[in-house]
């Protein structure tokens, strides 16, 4: 609720100012690595590696997708198994997986064959992610090491999710749910969702604008909140129904845990990419969970899942 | 030590000296204004034919001890006629003296302090600003500043296009102690800062301190802004006021007694909100936005005797911002304010002994309440001061005065309270952060001649502060293996304790009649910190208490000037350098968000860090003829060092300028018209951009490059201003004689016209980083953006009297 007071000033400001570009030095660039992994309860670690660029650069998709790193050595552990990740590019993938791979990198096929993308992940399920075990990763690349630390937590499932409309919107509404809070403990959470509509249904979990949070101020309370629906916005859908789903719809909502860390990547992360630009908030670094000057995260989800059905 | 020895030898030396003469007698008394009775600051009371004087205080009052004799007392006030009477001293005498109308009908540019103080007195990097020299400026909107105008002096720049913070050679903008009336002003801004609480219409003079601080001021590191506010006319009842492009004002003024008490009121309110319903349409989703601020000014004073005045001062100003989206049910409301007042007791134990008692109280206070359907949240921050604070002077030859005093300061902070629900369900949001400490000083000062040419100020301040409870200290845990804990203070519970000796001396040595060297050094004790997430200053920013964990920020400063005037006192020249060094500064640690400051001590949230600042001032002011103004130029550097900040190595302060220029222009045409100019360049502020960007799960990030890296393009402005005035004396027949002669007109007034950025100059408000489209459908671009407030601005105001 404070960022609205940022907003609002910002609002303020703009109404009396004018905006124009401008080329200015902006000192202190140097390369780093930015890993992106995750593990999940029950599933493979996977690990992205690709490079920083510098502020001006081009910042089409090919110049990120050439930043794509290849030949390191990536390690995942979990204090019993040690596992060395297989690296496995897009010109070698197994069959039947290009279509999974590029929607993981929010591109198209045609773009996955254009380039050598590589990502690390290892099928041996004795480094599937289990709940309670903390995990460590190592990547070696260009002479350095990096590592990292998380944990999956236990989770902590909705106790129920319903779909309301509004007032003055009777066939559509937005995404409930009720949550008991486990009390006297940390707990950070992440809202994702997948809508399940037959052929419209979405390949991916989307998380929505602001998808995390912790119980700083709700611990051990029962309570209810609301998300909308990120997918609801832009210009094809009418500004009376923006974040809303449509009376009918079919909704997986992905609810998992976060080691404080995590929360804090993520919690910074969706901060910056909702303030970038506005000058009453503080230009945020994104903290990490990695060493020696690693950008990115190694992040540990604890999900559960619910299926929400949007009828009254 | 060494400094608490030679001052006590100084002191004793000069004693000594002054035992040494023999039938010595003091004249004593208060300088008033002739046309509205009040006390005049700075008058100079001189006798000529032995070359001594004595200069008025705050409350008007001199002393002069000199040897028994006969002599022609002169009482001298730039810009109005001197006046002289024979006093024969051969006991002590008392006599009050009025000074006579301004000689002008418009007043020009003038200075308050005597024509030669520039060289004579010890204070260095000192400005006295007199309002009718701040009202002839160009004014933003049509809005008299007396802050803007400050910002116009050598060693002094402002925050941002607009600004009302503002930076003293180096240091932050909440190391300036703001006085209303002898109470501190905490937050002197309306408007997110674009405009000053000081109504121009209830101040009277501005005096500014920025190196060299005396004894007597403590509590900041940088500089001193004493206002003083208007003590209403005590012979006859004014109505003055004006109408201007975004607000208008009024003032009223008039004996409480004739002679004996008077009264002023002022009060200002701006319409921003008028105009913003009549732009928002009924229909609009954002019907009922509004914002407007007042603010009031009331001084009363009478005197209860010959030996005894009372002084009542208080002020009251809120900003009121409501914003609303219907669509979304959405609301805020944000008012935020000052109260302020000040009960003063002047008392003459003899004429050479005067005490001055104060009470004060401060109170500043925040709110932001927000709705969003079921959700309510409401924030509040402030603080709430009591003080008392006794001072003495002590005149005991023409050679030598005496201050001493005690202060005393019960602080109530409350950083940051916030309460949330949702429907039934009340949020934790932890306790209300509430700080309560006690700030006392105690501090003596003597300044005196050593001989024909050198004059010391020497004097040194204790001052202590106790963080007292009740309070709850957070311990923060990890989440998983520690968990938070509190620890919590009963009330009266001395948490924390603090003491420092703080001494300061300054001293000038007269070259020859019109020149001087001047040199100073000052240790300052600062128990209060002010913390900032934003790049520019808000109303959010929060005033935070020295405790366990905020030391108290220190700061040292030493100064050397050359001061010379030209062609009988009209040109003042001065060049001074300083170095300055500050030591427990405070700064967010990086990635600090506003929320966590709930549930949090905000002290949890704090790196600490040192500063330093150096630099050199040019000044040179003309005082006297149709052309008056002024030009300063200051070349400085401004860095910060924080342990947990930019990895350690040291970093430029956001406000750090290597130039800064102003040259300020006043021409009288006649007796109606007065034309201005101020034009300012200043290099560009620093801030931190991104360096570089990433991507992390589709999503484009950045990451920043060193602290303050970036430096903006130089600011640069010009705005003029033409007053026209109405004729102030119409002419008249006398009946008897058939003479023609001059009668004051009974209503005066004058239009101001202003033109703010002239040529239109698009200045940096703050740069950012613009990024459009979307990065995986190949359209994604990056820019760096800069924001620009104000193009050119003209404004009209029409000011009257009657």
């Amino acid at each position: 609720m404070m960022k609205h007071l940022l907003y609002i000033l910002l609002f303020a400001l703009l109404a009396l100012s004018c905006t124009k570009e401008v080329i200015i030095e902006v000192p202190g660039y140097e390369e780093a690595l930015v890993i992106d992994g995750r593990i999940e309860t029950g599933q493979p670690p996977i690990v992205l590696l690709s490079s920083s660029r510098e502020v001006y650069a081009p910042t089409d998709l090919d110049a990120y997708l050439q930043s794509n790193i290849s030949g390191a050595t990536v390690t995942v552990s979990d204090g019993t198994n040690s596992i060395v990740l297989d690296e496995i590019c897009s010109d070698n993938l197994p069959p039947g997986t290009e279509e999974l791979a590029a929607s993981m990198l929010g591109i198209s096929i045609d773009q996955l064959e254009n380039f050598t993308i590589c990502a690390y992940t290892s099928l041996n399920n004795a480094i599937f992610g289990q709940v309670g075990k903390d995990y460590y990763l190592t990547v070696e690349y260009g002479g350095s090491t990096y590592s990292g630390t998380t944990r999956i937590m236990n989770p902590t499932p909705l106790d129920i999710s319903f779909w309301q409309s509004e007032p003055d919107t009777p066939n559509h509404g937005y995404s409930w749910a009720t949550l008991s809070d486990p009390a006297d403990q940390f707990d950070a959470y992440f809202w994702e969702i997948k809508r399940l509509n037959g052929a419209a249904s979405d390949d991916n979990f989307t998380p929505t604008f602001n998808p995390v949070f912790n119980d700083e101020f709700f611990d051990g309370l029962t309570f209810d909140f609301w998300y909308e629906n990120p997918n609801a916005f832009g210009p094809e859908t009418p500004s009376n129904f923006a974040g809303m789903y449509p009376l009918g719809d079919t909704v997986l909502i992905k609810f998992s845990k976060l080691d404080p860390s995590v929360f804090e990547f993520f919690e910074k992360k969706y901060v910056q990419v909702q303030t970038a630009g506005n000058p009453f908030a503080t230009p945020t670094n994104i903290p990490t969970n990695l060493s020696n000057g690693a950008l990115g995260i190694w992040a540990g989800f604890s999900p559960s899942y619910d299926t929400l059905i949007c009828l009254p | 030590m060494r400094f608490l020895s030679l001052t006590i030898f100084l002191f004793v030396a000069n004693t000594s000296f002054t035992q040494s003469i023999s039938q010595t007698y003091t004249l004593s008394g208060y300088v008033t204004d002739a046309k509205s009775g009040e006390s005049i600051f700075g008058a100079k009371v001189f006798i000529p034919s032995i070359k001594k004087g004595a200069l008025t205080n705050n409350y008007g009052f001199y002393s002069l001890t000199v040897p028994s004799g006969k002599y022609v007392v002169e009482f001298r006030l730039s810009g109005v006629q001197t006046k002289k009477k024979e006093i024969t001293l051969n006991s002590d005498v008392r006599y009050d003296m009025e000074l006579g109308e301004s000689i002008q009908d418009i007043d020009e540019i003038k200075v308050v302090a005597n024509a030669d103080q520039n060289t004579n007195s010890t204070q260095l990097g000192s400005h006295e600003l007199d309002i009718d020299e701040i009202k002839t400026l160009p004014a933003f909107m049509g809005e008299v500043d007396i802050i803007k105008t400050i910002q116009l002096l050598p060693g002094v720049s402002s925050a941002a296009e607009g600004g009302q913070g503002f930076y003293v050679r180096g240091g932050g903008p909440d190391q300036n102690l703001v006085l209303l009336d002898e109470a501190v002003v905490y937050n002197a801004a309306h408007l997110f800062g674009f405009f000053s609480v000081f109504n121009a219409d209830a101040v009277k003079n501005v005096n500014l301190i920025k190196g060299g601080m005396p004894a007597n001021f403590g509590g900041r590191m940088s500089s001193v802004l004493e206002v003083s506010m208007n003590e209403g006319n005590n012979k006859k009842f004014l109505v003055k006021g004006g109408i201007g492009a975004i607000s208008s004002r009024i003032t009223v003024e008039g004996p409480l007694k004739k002679n004996k008490g008077s009264f002023v009121l002022s009060g200002r309110r701006t319409y921003i909100d008028l105009i913003m319903k009549a732009a928002i349409s009924d229909t609009s989703p954002f019907a009922g936005s509004s914002y407007f601020f007042y603010d009031m000014n009331l001084k009363m004073n009478y005197k209860l005797g010959d030996k005894d005045r009372l002084y009542l001062s208080g002020y009251y100003g809120k900003d009121e911002f409501n914003f609303g989206n219907i669509e979304d049910g959405f609301s805020v409301d944000m008012p935020w304010g000052n109260g302020i007042a000040a009960l003063r007791w002047n008392h003459l134990f003899s004429s050479r002994l005067f005490m001055n008692v104060t009470g004060t109280y401060t109170n500043y206070l925040f709110k932001f309440g927000s709705a969003q359907d079921q959700f309510r949240f409401e924030l509040n921050s402030g603080i709430s001061d009591w003080g008392g604070k006794v001072d003495f002077s002590y005149y005991p030859s023409t050679r030598h005065t005496l201050k001493w005093g005690l202060d005393y300061t019960f602080h109530t902070f409350t950083p940051i309270s916030v309460s949330a629900e949702s429907n039934d369900v009340e949020f934790d949001t932890g306790l209300a952060q509430k700080l309560i400490s006690h700030e006392s000083a105690a501090y003596v000062l003597d300044e005196f001649d050593l001989n024909e040419k050198i004059k010391i100020n020497a004097g040194i301040r204790y001052s202590t502060f106790q963080h007292v409870g009740p309070f709850t200290r957070y311990f923060k845990g990890d989440g998983i293996s520690t968990q938070d804990s509190t620890r919590t203070y009963e009330k009266g519970d001395l948490i924390q304790f603090y003491h420092g000796l703080e001494p300061r001396i300054s001293g000038r040595i007269k070259l020859n009649k019109n020149s001087s060297i001047k040199a100073g050094y000052a240790y300052n004790y600062q128990y209060v910190h002010l913390t900032s997430l934003s790049a520019v200053s808000l109303p959010t920013d929060v005033w935070y208490p020295t405790t366990s964990k905020a030391k108290p920020q220190q700061g040292w400063q030493t100064s050397l000037g050359y001061f010379k005037n030209f062609n009988q006192n009209m040109f003042e020249t001065s060049i001074e350098f300083y170095y300055k060094g500050l030591k427990n500064l405070i700064e967010y640690k990086e990635g600090a968000l506003p929320n966590d400051n709930v549930n949090d001590n905000t002290d949890n949230l704090l790196v600490f860090g040192t500063g330093w600042s150096y630099g050199t001032e040019f000044f040179i002011k003309k005082k006297k003829g149709k052309f008056t103004g002024w030009i300063g130029y200051t070349w400085s550097k401004t860095e910060r060092k924080f342990p947990d900040l930019n990895n350690g190595v040291p970093f430029p302060a956001k406000y750090d300028r290597r130039h800064d220029l102003s040259v300020i222009l006043s021409y009288k045409l006649n007796e109606r018209w007065v034309f201005s100019s101020a034009f300012i360049y200043a290099t560009g502020n620093t801030l931190t951009l991104p360096s570089s960007w990433y991507v992390q799960d589709q999503d484009l990030l950045f990451n920043y490059g060193p602290r303050n890296s970036t430096r903006m393009a130089p600011y640069h402005r010009l705005d003029l201003s033409a007053t026209w005035y109405s004729k102030a004396y119409k002419e008249q027949k006398n009946l008897e004689t058939g003479e023609t002669i001059k009668v004051k007109k009974k209503v005066r007034s004058n239009w101001a016209f202003s033109i703010y950025n002239v040529y239109n100059r698009a200045n940096p408000y703050f740069l950012y980083v613009d990024n459009d489209g979307d990065f995986f459908s190949g359209n994604f671009d990056i820019s760096i953006k800069q924001v620009t407030l104000f193009p050119i601005i003209p404004s009209v105001t029409w000011n009257f009297e009657l």
